[in-house]
């Protein structure tokens, strides 16, 4: 009989914060922003700045266990899961392969790679390389961690826009419940800071503004909840954990303090991209019906918080209509990494589990005036500590209408 | 074959291919060399890179059978000889 639960016996991140845990911890609690202003220039139009949170991260240092070309994607995808298997002292061989998973989520998967070969051809007339299929489809990540890890149980792929990563965390969560796996290596990636990709976002007018000094050269240009927010800085990076059901990770000795609880996903079926706050709250329930838990038990919240109009309006409304007028610790982890798409609900999942395990809440990066119509407890300029947080939420909201909702607790 | 060639062709397939030294003998068939029709595809495309040129498809394709690596080797400096006649006829 398996525990509604599984154990997270290892994390692993590469995000523009840092890479590694010690890194990304320092500068989340600390309240720090990596998102810094870029000049955009594409043919046709007038140079622009974009607010943008890149990684300090070498794709080239990372062996690519297919030996074709690694999107840089892959490549986080693969040094997240290195990084997270390490801490769970886990390695191929220790599991009947057929009892291991991978699930992953992106958004867009190897567009940016895509987009690189499509201007080598269009514009200089370069030849398109025999892998190219391979580096950028969207699976290509998850095919390399399954080759990495020989996981033979199952290796699935969650494309569900913004809410990718958080949709395979907790699809992970079902198939260890069902008895189908034992341990799943789930997380997500994405690394689509190219001209083509950010010029798609900046067109549908998304990205914040990094003109005024108000922004601090982009480091404050993504201020979620603020009155005056007016959209998102776009990142890159990956995280990965490794899940295991309770019976498999005693049976091998492993350690865990943390736990996933709870996991619940449906969809507004309203619009491609206006947010509908009762789908959000609807999830929310559901998430917490799923762990077991009622609105009064959750500490923390890491919210969705792309900082746009319509975005942080529809969850600070969903977030009133199930928690009341007990709302908890409310943090938005996009202000310090930007939106990292795809892999956004994995990173921002560490960062909720990093919460629960030092019980005390990260700042949301500005100190820009709240919108006086949110009635949210939203922490911001330095970490709270919350002395009894014992179970924590993290939102994922997508374009497309997708909402997915993790609950996790702490192991005392 | 100018040994210049064997060695690049050799170099590249070590370095980047992770295929040992010592299999990349003249007669031995391409496809002996442990490389996916994927990879070698690859491979072919690097070296042409190095050299800066293009083996025309009809020519030569390296998902023939039996096609060896002095018969790349011939090829590479075919093409190279060729772009050289073209500049100098320009």
């Amino acid at each position: 009989m398996n525990t509604r639960h599984a154990c997270i016996t290892g994390c692993g991140v590469v995000s523009p914060l840092g890479l590694g845990l010690d890194a990304f911890d320092e500068a989340l609690f600390g309240g720090q922003s990596a998102v810094r202003a870029e000049e955009l220039q594409l043919p046709g139009a007038a140079p622009t700045r974009v607010p943008l949170a890149r990684c300090a991260f070498d794709e080239g240092q990372v062996q690519a266990p297919s030996k074709v070309p690694l999107d840089r994607g892959s490549a986080m995808a693969l040094a997240a899961a290195a990084a997270a298997t390490r801490q769970a002292a886990w390695e191929p061989g220790v599991t009947d392969p057929e009892r291991v998973g991978i699930f992953w989520g992106s958004g867009m998967g190897g567009a940016a790679s895509f987009d690189a070969t499509c201007r080598g051809l269009y514009a200089e007339a370069r030849r398109i390389r025999p892998t190219s299929v391979v580096t950028a489809m969207p699976n290509a990540p998850l095919a390399e961690l399954a080759l990495r890890y020989g996981a033979r149980g199952s290796a699935l792929g969650y494309a569900c826009a913004c809410a990718s990563a958080a949709v395979a965390i907790g699809e992970a969560l079902r198939a260890l419940r069902d008895g189908r796996l034992d341990l799943a290596i789930v997380g997500g990636s994405d690394a689509l800071l190219s001209p083509g990709v950010i010029g798609a976002w900046q067109a549908m007018r998304v990205l914040a503004p990094v003109n005024g000094p108000a922004d601090g050269d982009g480091r404050l240009a993504c201020r979620p909840f603020a009155a005056d927010r007016a959209g998102f800085a776009l990142g890159e990076g990956a995280a990965a954990l490794v899940l295991e059901t309770e019976a498999h990770a005693r049976a091998r000795g492993a350690i865990w303090n943390v736990q996933l609880s709870g996991y619940a996903s449906n969809c507004d079926g309203m619009h491609i991209t206006q947010p509908d706050p009762s789908g959000q709250a609807r999830a929310m329930h559901a998430a917490l019906r799923d762990a077991g838990l009622t609105p009064g038990d959750i500490g923390h919240v890491n919210a969705h918080g792309t900082a746009t109009a319509a975005g942080d309006a529809a969850e600070a409304e969903s977030l009133r209509r199930v928690f009341g007028s007990a709302p908890p610790a409310v943090t938005a982890t996009k202000s310090a990494v930007g939106h990292l798409l795809g892999a956004g609900g994995a990173v921002e999942f560490v960062a909720t589990l990093r919460a629960l395990h030092r019980r005390m809440v990260p700042p949301t990066a500005h100190a820009a005036a709240l919108d006086a119509g949110f009635e949210i407890d939203l922490v911001r300029g330095s970490a709270r500590v919350l002395p009894r947080l014992n179970h924590a939420l993290s939102n994922s909201f997508a374009f497309g209408g997708t909402n997915a909702v993790l609950v996790a607790s702490r192991v005392d | 074959m100018k040994p210049t060639t064997l060695e690049a062709v050799t170099e590249l397939l070590a370095t980047k291919f992770d295929v040992p030294r010592e299999k990349v003998q003249p007669q031995a068939e391409l496809q002996s060399l442990g490389l996916d029709s994927l990879s070698l595809m690859e491979f072919v495309f690097a070296i042409e890179d190095h050299f800066s040129l293009r083996i025309p498809e009809d020519r030569l394709d390296p998902r023939q059978a039996q096609l060896t690596v002095a018969d790349l080797c011939r090829a590479l400096e075919e093409c190279q000889a060729s772009a050289a006649g073209l500049a100098t006829a320009a």
